[in-house]
């Protein structure tokens, strides 16, 4: 079974991106925020990352530094997935490493079907 | 209560000392009760999304469960066509419902962001409020040069706080509905 780790500040959203991925037959491993996910990261290989930008302490763009730093996650699919939608910031994600960008409110049939296309 | 054998200047210069200490100090009375309700708000949006969030799951796997049972009807040969095809348009239902929800159930982390950055606004604002408070000061009654230097000291403290507040609270929500976002791979 894959897994993906997702991180967000927000317990809802965390709950609602679990939901929707264990339903389409993934495994997701939550963190609370940029450190606790490269945390989790180096304690188990995932197989996806999912992580909201705006977080206290490391933000998702520090987050995906961090991992592209790591020779067993330079290949791994990073999504954004943010309430923020400007162009420079999607570039600044891009040049950190991530794959996509994914604009919030997210809808579970839409994730689910990039994730499948990323990592099947 | 100004006393009748003040000069006009030195009315002057009383009224705009009381004038400044009651802007400063009526003004960061309203903006704290301002902030407590905002931070209640949050707080109980917060309870509300916790139990919105488990009665949904709770109901989905109660659906989910349903849907087994029916499904062993169906394999069983126990349904004639009509209600095998009415199963599978509720399920095809049901299924649609619960992405919609799930998109739903997301609002509470964009209006929790825009409370946290209300809040910030509002601490600058009563920072705003506190650099007019004239601290008591008593002004020297021979002119008005104090009173303008004692107002360009005040201007000075505001332009500070203006510069120091609005730097930093970045506007990050600017959903105005409900519906799901785009999604771009690069």
């Amino acid at each position: 079974m894959k897994t993906i780790l997702a991180v967000d500040d927000s317990g809802s959203l965390r709950q609602m991106l679990s939901f929707s991925l264990k339903a389409a037959g993934y495994g997701v491993i939550e963190a609370v925020d940029g450190q606790d996910g490269l945390n989790k990261a180096k304690q188990q290989q995932v197989d996806m990352v999912l992580t909201d930008q705006n977080m206290p302490g490391m933000d998702g763009l520090s987050l995906i530094k961090a991992l592209r730093a790591m020779k067993n996650y330079q290949n791994v699919p990073i999504l954004m997935l943010t309430t923020e939608s400007g162009d420079d910031m999607k570039a600044m994600g891009r040049a950190a490493g991530a794959n996509g960008w994914l604009v919030k409110p997210f809808d579970p049939a839409r994730l689910t079907e990039v994730v499948k296309k990323l990592i099947g | 209560m100004i006393a009748n054998d003040l000069s006009p200047s030195e009315h002057l210069r009383a009224q705009v000392m009381h004038l400044l200490s009651g802007v400063s100090e009526h003004g960061d009375q309203h903006l704290a009760e301002v902030e407590r309700d905002l931070v209640q708000m949050d707080v109980l949006l917060d309870e509300a999304i916790k139990k919105l969030c488990a009665s949904f799951i709770a109901i989905h796997r109660a659906v989910d469960l349903q849907q087994e049972a029916l499904n062993g009807l169906l394999v069983d040969g126990m349904a004639t066509p009509e209600y095998v095809a009415r199963f599978e348009a509720l399920r095809g239902e049901i299924n649609q419902n619960v992405g919609a929800a799930v998109t739903g159930l997301q609002f509470q982390d964009m209006t929790s962001q825009l409370i946290g950055r209300m809040v910030q606004h509002l601490a600058g604002l009563r920072d705003v409020f506190g650099a007019l408070d004239t601290n008591g000061t008593v002004l020297a009654e021979s002119n008005n040069e104090a009173l303008l230097a004692m107002l360009s000291l005040i201007s000075d403290r505001v332009g500070v706080c203006c510069t120091e507040g609005g730097g930093g609270v970045r506007s990050t929500v600017n959903q105005r509905h409900m519906d799901s976002g785009d999604i771009e791979l690069f």
